[in-house]
């Protein structure tokens, strides 16, 4: 390996090796001096006497030393660089994760053949690989490989049932991780946006197919009174009409209807279901790709409040209780109650929140302006225009945060207590208000009950779509969550939110202590569905230049080090003073 | 003579103002003069009395002791000397070392020294070796006033005292001036020097450079006195050595001066005026 040099003007500092040596010479040079006896020189005298005779330059090894470390030193500044074998080229695949990958033709995947081409690229002695996954977002899959079996080992994490791929921000993290040097393969099924790749190492290959393909690209169920309503969305990503069989089972009912299509466009279904049916699921005939053919909806979370009234103001009490039951969200019992409505703040039981609905008899009615925090959940849609609110003159208690505000007059506050319950505080005398006659006040029930639902343990929804993920709120025990293909995901004891991802569709199962839950996710992705942009070919290439640059590592480090050790010596020599000098 | 030799002696001179040579005891012999020899002489200091015997001065007969005992006894009187001081002088090359004070400093240190005897009411006498040993021209003068005070001989006192001994007087204080630096056994030359004399010194007197060798690198040293020329390559090892060369040549001398009876002490001749005081201490010198 001859190292080519980066810097080759620094070589000019090589003029310092014969200004060291002249240096030497002239100070190794023999001075005459003149003793008053060679007595005693006795030891080491040679005799001179005898005329003049030519002897070797007697230089130290210092002198050596010193020579070669600023030989090491200049040819570092001329950076030297060795051009390293091929194999020590790091190369970051990124695969793409769509679920597009999986679209077959002819009963071959893209993925597939982009996986028989990475077997074909590591016949030969693998590089140290990378493999970095184009998903939602880029992530990277463990440490670097180091041989074909490392990379068969990652390989099995590529799975395709993202419901995108984010290639670009793969591209950038692969860069990063390369240090700007790697060679950088893109294996994907589709072609770049601009078709050209700019950088000279990045090569981009597609393994898709324009196919036809039908599927289903929008999906809900939600709650509509006493019945469930659902929505699905149909699309023909093909260039020519096509026709389909849907077919909709709902329990034991099932009900096929046939879609027709032109190209590109979608249809909307809307249809109601009851409320008590069990999992609708709607198929698609098959196609290209079967996973967008299928989709199970799950009956909707309907949670209710246990709200207990104990105010002691029965015309009070009477109002509040109209005003509970015209938001639908509170449940019919009132025992155990998740909320209570009171004069004064206290807690009922451990898991209840207090509403204190203070109505003390010297009031102001306030005509704003109001001052309303919109980013609270209870100001949700509170407009308060042309409201009159009555309330007390006061100031906001300490640890308080207050919603609404007339003034420095807390209107609606709330707090959370060590426990974590909350804790609101109504400022409101309806008797000289006219809040209760407008909008906002149901909405601002409907806003308590809400954002107390939401704070109820169990799953928020029941059905989402492929990649999103799903609230869990909990209590303190341990969850576990049962993926579709069996795997078990077990979170320890953790009171809060849990953030359930949803690598794949199908159905989950969550267990939370002797409850089990299930929620449904389901492959919607028009864009992924979408295969008539698929494409076959290569864009881009590691060029030659890039090759050559990349192969050739520097080795300044190595004359660094070898300076540094023969400086130790150095040193070592002249502290020892054993450098003849 | 050289000026800087001639100035070096008037420096001496002054210096030795302020000392005067200590005389032992047994040095109290010699030509009569104005010291108190060991025995009895012509002055008036009444040391014992004694029989008459035939060749007695007739004026020292105590005529009182006869008119009573009718015996002949003639007073002794102390005898009054001039105690008497040889220098003798290092006249080879390596005492006038170039770019040194060595040569500068023989002068001073003689003129130094014959001040102090004069102070000491001694004569003098300064021997230069060379082809044998000579008396320096106008050496019983001042020091101001000597001669041919040149050290270019390239023999040593060794060899100088076998050609030509120097004529030393008995009972005379002698100093030697040399850098010592000769092979050779010293114990033959301090016994010539001893021989006769009421005390020998030997003031080795060294340059700065005798002392110190050279900084560490290549060196071509030349011997002042024969020419011979030698290259080595100074290191802290050679340094060392030297260094304990030079220790052991001092301690054969100061063996030998001891063996001999002769007191030894070592000058730098840069620090010279400053080393009075070693001088002090072997007893050569003593405040005037």
């Amino acid at each position: 390996m001859i190292p080519f040099l980066t810097y080759p003007l620094a070589l000019i500092a090589m003029a310092a090796l014969p200004a060291l040596a002249a240096i030497y010479i002239l100070r190794n040079r023999f001075r005459r001096r003149q003793v008053s006896s060679l007595l005693l020189w006795r030891f080491h005298v040679q005799s001179k006497s005898g005329g003049a005779k030519v002897h070797r330059l007697q230089l130290p090894l210092l002198f050596f030393l010193e020579l070669l470390v600023l030989a090491l030193l200049v040819t570092a500044a001329a950076g030297p660089q060795w051009k390293l074998p091929q194999s020590a080229r790091p190369l970051i695949v990124v695969l793409d994760d769509s679920f597009s990958m999986r679209a077959v033709s002819d009963g071959v995947s893209a993925q597939t053949r982009a996986r028989k081409f990475l077997e074909i690229l590591f016949r030969q002695p693998p590089p140290s690989t990378q493999l970095i996954l184009a998903g939602t977002e880029p992530r990277s899959l463990g440490s670097i490989a180091k041989n074909s079996r490392d990379v068969d080992e990652l390989l099995s994490q590529w799975k395709c049932w993202s419901p995108n791929a984010a290639i670009d921000s793969a591209i950038t993290l692969a860069a990063e991780l390369g240090k700007q040097q790697a060679n950088i393969l893109v294996l994907t099924d589709h072609k770049p946006d601009d078709e050209k790749i700019s950088s000279p190492r990045l090569e981009w290959r597609a393994f898709g197919l324009p196919l036809d393909n039908f599927a289903i690209v929008n999906a809900s169920r939600t709650a509509f009174g006493n019945q469930d309503r659902c929505l699905l969305e149909i699309a023909n990503f093909s260039g020519d009409a096509h026709s389909t069989k849907l077919l909709v089972q709902t329990g034991t009912n099932a009900q096929e209807s046939l879609i027709s299509l032109s190209a590109h466009e979608s249809q909307r279904l809307v249809f109601n279901i009851p409320s008590g049916a069990p999992s609708l699921r709607a198929t698609l005939d098959s196609d290209s790709l079967a996973e967008d053919n299928e989709i199970q909806l799950l009956p909707p979370i309907r949670k209710r409040v246990r709200v207990q009234v104990a105010l002691t103001n029965e015309n009070l009490s009477e109002f509040a209780n109209r005003t509970l039951d015209a938001t639908g969200l509170r449940a019919a019992i009132s025992e155990n109650p998740e909320l209570v409505i009171r004069e004064t703040d206290a807690i009922a039981n451990s898991n209840s929140w207090n509403l204190c609905w203070s109505t003390f008899a010297a009031t102001n009615a306030f005509t704003g302006p109001f001052i309303v925090d919109n980013s609270h959940p209870l100001a949700d849609g509170i407009a308060l225009e042309g409201v009159i609110w009555a309330a007390t003159q006061t100031t906001n208690s300490p640890g308080d945060i207050p919603v609404i505000l007339a003034g420095n007059v807390p209107l609606l506050s709330t707090r959370e207590d060590v426990f974590g319950r909350r804790h609101l505080t109504l400022n409101f005398k309806p008797e000289l208000s006219t809040l209760q006659n407008t909008p906002d006040w149901p909405i601002l029930f409907w806003n308590i009950l809400s954002w107390r639902i939401s704070e109820l343990p169990g799953l928020k929804e029941s059905n989402a779509r492929l990649g999103e993920e799903v609230n869990l709120k909990t209590t303190g025990e341990v969850v576990t969550v049962i993926q579709p293909d069996g795997t078990k995901t077990v979170f320890p004891k953790t009171g809060g939110e849990l953030a359930l991802e949803t690598p794949m569709p199908g159905l989950y199962s969550v267990v939370t202590g002797a409850t089990t839950n299930q929620f449904s996710v389901n492959a919607l992705a028009a864009d992924e569905s979408d295969l008539s942009a698929c494409a076959s070919g290569q864009w881009g290439k590691w060029s030659e230049d890039t090759e050559r640059r990349l192969e050739e590592t520097s080795a300044v480090w190595i004359f660094g080090l070898l300076a540094l050790a023969l400086l130790t010596t150095h040193l070592y020599l002249v502290a020892s003073a054993k450098g003849g000098s | 003579m050289d000026t800087a030799i001639r100035q070096a002696l008037r420096d001496g001179e002054k210096l030795g103002l302020r000392y005067a040579l200590q005389i032992p005891q047994v040095a109290a012999s010699g030509w009569t003069g104005s010291r108190s020899g060991r025995r009895a002489g012509s002055s008036i200091d009444f040391q014992d009395y004694r029989e008459y015997q035939p060749g007695d001065d007739l004026r020292f007969i105590d005529w009182g002791i006869y008119a009573r005992t009718d015996r002949l006894t003639v007073k002794l009187f102390r005898e009054e000397v001039i105690p008497h001081l040889d220098l003798i002088l290092d006249g080879s090359r390596s005492m006038n070392l170039s770019d040194t004070a060595k040569a500068n400093a023989v002068a001073q240190l003689a003129a130094l020294l014959a001040t102090c005897a004069a102070n000491a009411q001694c004569t003098q006498a300064v021997w230069l070796s060379g082809e044998g040993f000579q008396r320096l021209p106008n050496d019983t003068l001042t020091p101001s006033a000597w001669d041919k005070l040149e050290l270019e001989s390239k023999r040593t006192p060794e060899q100088s005292f076998e050609i030509l001994p120097p004529k030393f007087r008995r009972l005379g204080i002698r100093v030697f001036i040399s850098d010592l630096l000769w092979p050779g056994n010293p114990i033959p030359i301090l016994r010539r020097l001893r021989d006769g004399a009421a005390a020998l010194f030997v003031i080795q007197l060294l340059s700065r450079e005798d002392v110190t060798p050279p900084e560490h690198g290549n060196l071509r040293v030349v011997d002042s006195e024969t020419g011979d020329e030698s290259e080595i390559y100074i290191d802290s090892g050679i340094a060392k050595q030297y260094a304990e060369n030079l220790a052991q040549l001092q301690q054969s001398w100061s063996d030998a001066c001891r063996q001999c009876g002769a007191h030894m002490t070592t000058l730098i001749a840069e620090d010279l005026e400053t080393s009075i005081s070693e001088l002090e201490a072997i007893q050569l010198l003593t405040p005037a």
